[in-house]
């Protein structure tokens, strides 16, 4: 039984730049409306409130999109549901394989070709190798990258690097899937068939967490949305409220 | 299997292998950490003529150029018969200056892995240490040719090198592991490191003929452990018995580096991600 229970988490990010303590002193710092709240002093060293008592119970079928302002807190989520962030308070239960899609890329190799870095993760991860040549080829067929799978990954643009990233780590249906803002890069024709997959391995009862700022992505992938601020939680639950929360919170 | 808390990237990963045995999954890791040192050889010279051919000839022209220097002033005679001294001495010497140097950066290069996959940490260490080694070997070609054209003889200690290998690679993935954790967190410490394994190439018997030392300096070779470990590879290859000391005080620093290396993983593994 895939699940994620996660109870009261908070996540404190500690900034161990030198001069951290020096930024965060310039007179222009009280303007800054970007999760400013979210900043103290521990001691000599510079603490992020990055997530603040975020309690969360996701079932297999649920596919959430995260939702809130840059900073609120939708990749320290994604980071801490993959084992990435530690949380420094709470409880938290990831039942399931976990694929996380973070940041630009699951960190393509950007000298390697396409291929390569294919056969990289798919080693990486595990998949069986026996299955390798359908599954390069069903990466084919999926990306349409054609011959720039031969090329080194630092020519792609970054919707290739979306598309190769998407379908490397869907390959396998895994059990629980996260993903945030660099998916947003792909072209409309591609987030059907992305639209497709997921809807296939959902009906194979798996979990799905898209941090996103495009509406059109996060109504054509998911059925509930989560909306953070400032690392708290505002509301989880049907998109549509969440969504109208946002809108008024922004305005 | 359910986690709470402790759930790092290492269990994740472990659980997405299906839980086999320790040494099937230690083997697997090892061969993915080779395959990665491979990819990133390919990818660093791809677009060189000659490839990693030149780590070779850097070697071959770095230990020309030092024989003739250190025959002529620190005596020793003709450089022909220094050559395969100074020679196996620096390829020893760069695969313990990179382990430590890349090692030590190792954790911050793979920065973006880090903090976007739930990889296994143990990989990136691996695929340091491996790459390390694949510059080795083509370091150590050289060998092959002074072999060829009789710079160098076989004997029957020769086989004892091996051993001397394995043993400074079983000590390379400790010390990468700790320097990794370490430079991660404080970044002044690669800076140091740097400049200290500069300083340590000159006071280690590397290209100078140990011999040959003062008196009063004798210290500064029979206290260096670098030297030990220099000796239980190039010892045996020139012919020459180790003496069991090296040894003994190799396989000490390994337990204790292995003992330090696990305090500053248990330490600072959960944390990885913040400091990168």
């Amino acid at each position: 039984m895939v699940h994620i229970h996660v109870k009261n988490i908070d996540v404190k990010i500690p900034i161990y730049d030198a001069n951290a303590q020096r930024l965060i002193r310039l007179p222009t710092f009280g303007l800054a409306r970007v999760g400013s709240r979210s900043i103290s002093h521990a001691g000599s060293a510079v603490v992020i409130h990055a997530l603040n008592d975020v309690s969360l119970d996701l079932n297999e079928g649920d596919r959430v999109c995260l939702i809130g302002h840059n900073g609120a807190g939708k990749t320290t989520l994604l980071r801490v549901l993959a084992g990435i962030y530690p949380p420094s308070a709470g409880t938290i239960q990831v039942t399931g394989k976990v694929i996380a899609l973070l940041g630009n890329s699951i960190a393509l190799n950007s000298d390697a070709t396409g291929y390569e870095n294919i056969r990289l993760l798919a080693e990486l991860y595990n998949w069986p190798k026996k299955n390798l040549p359908d599954y390069i080829k069903d990466i084919e067929e999926f990306t349409e990258l054609g011959e720039y799978l031969s090329l080194p990954a630092r020519v792609y643009s970054a919707g290739m690097h979306a598309r190769l990233c998407f379908s490397i780590a869907t390959m396998r249906s895994p059990d629980i899937l996260l993903m945030d803002e660099g998916i947003g890069n792909i072209d409309a024709q591609f987030q059907e068939k992305a639209h497709k997959r997921v809807d296939q391995f959902v009906s194979q009862a798996k979990i799905m967490l898209l941090a996103s700022h495009s509406v059109e992505l996060c109504r054509a992938m998911c059925n509930k949305a989560l909306l953070l601020s400032n690392g708290r939680q505002i509301y989880f639950g049907d998109m549509d409220e969440a969504f109208k929360r946002y809108a008024y919170g922004t305005s | 299997m359910t986690k709470v808390v402790a759930s790092t990237p290492l269990d994740l990963a472990s659980a997405t292998s299906g839980h086999p045995s320790l040494a099937v999954r230690t083997f697997k890791n090892l061969r993915k950490c080779l395959d990665w040192a491979w990819l990133d050889i390919v990818c660093q010279y791809r677009r060189s003529k000659i490839g990693p051919l030149w780590e070779t000839i850097n070697v071959l022209v770095l230990t020309l150029g030092i024989t003739v220097v250190a025959s002529a002033v620190f005596g020793g005679g003709a450089p022909a018969d220094l050559i395969g001294y100074v020679g196996l001495g620096i390829i020893t010497w760069s695969l313990i200056s990179s382990s430590i140097l890349e090692g030590a950066s190792t954790f911050v290069r793979n920065a973006s892995y880090i903090t976007s996959t739930n990889l296994s940490i143990d990989l990136y260490v691996g695929r340091t240490i491996f790459k390390t080694f694949l510059v080795f070997c083509h370091h150590f070609m050289l060998y092959a040719l002074a072999l060829v054209t009789g710079f160098v003889s076989l004997s029957w200690t020769s086989p004892l090198a091996l051993f001397g290998l394995l043993l400074l690679i079983l000590n390379s993935y400790w010390m990468a592991t700790f320097l990794a954790f370490v430079c991660a967190r404080y970044r002044d410490v690669e800076i140091i490191i740097r400049n200290l394994l500069q300083l340590a190439f000159f006071v280690t018997p590397v290209f100078w003929d140990y011999h040959r030392i003062a008196d009063d300096r004798q210290f500064i070779v029979d206290y260096n452990v670098f030297f030990y470990f220099i000796e239980i590879v190039r010892g045996p290859l020139l012919g020459e018995l180790p003496p069991l000391r090296y040894y003994v005080v190799v396989l000490a620093v390994t337990l204790i580096g292995y003992g330090l290396a696990f305090l500053v993983y248990r330490r600072m593994r959960r944390q990885l991600a913040f400091y990168v």
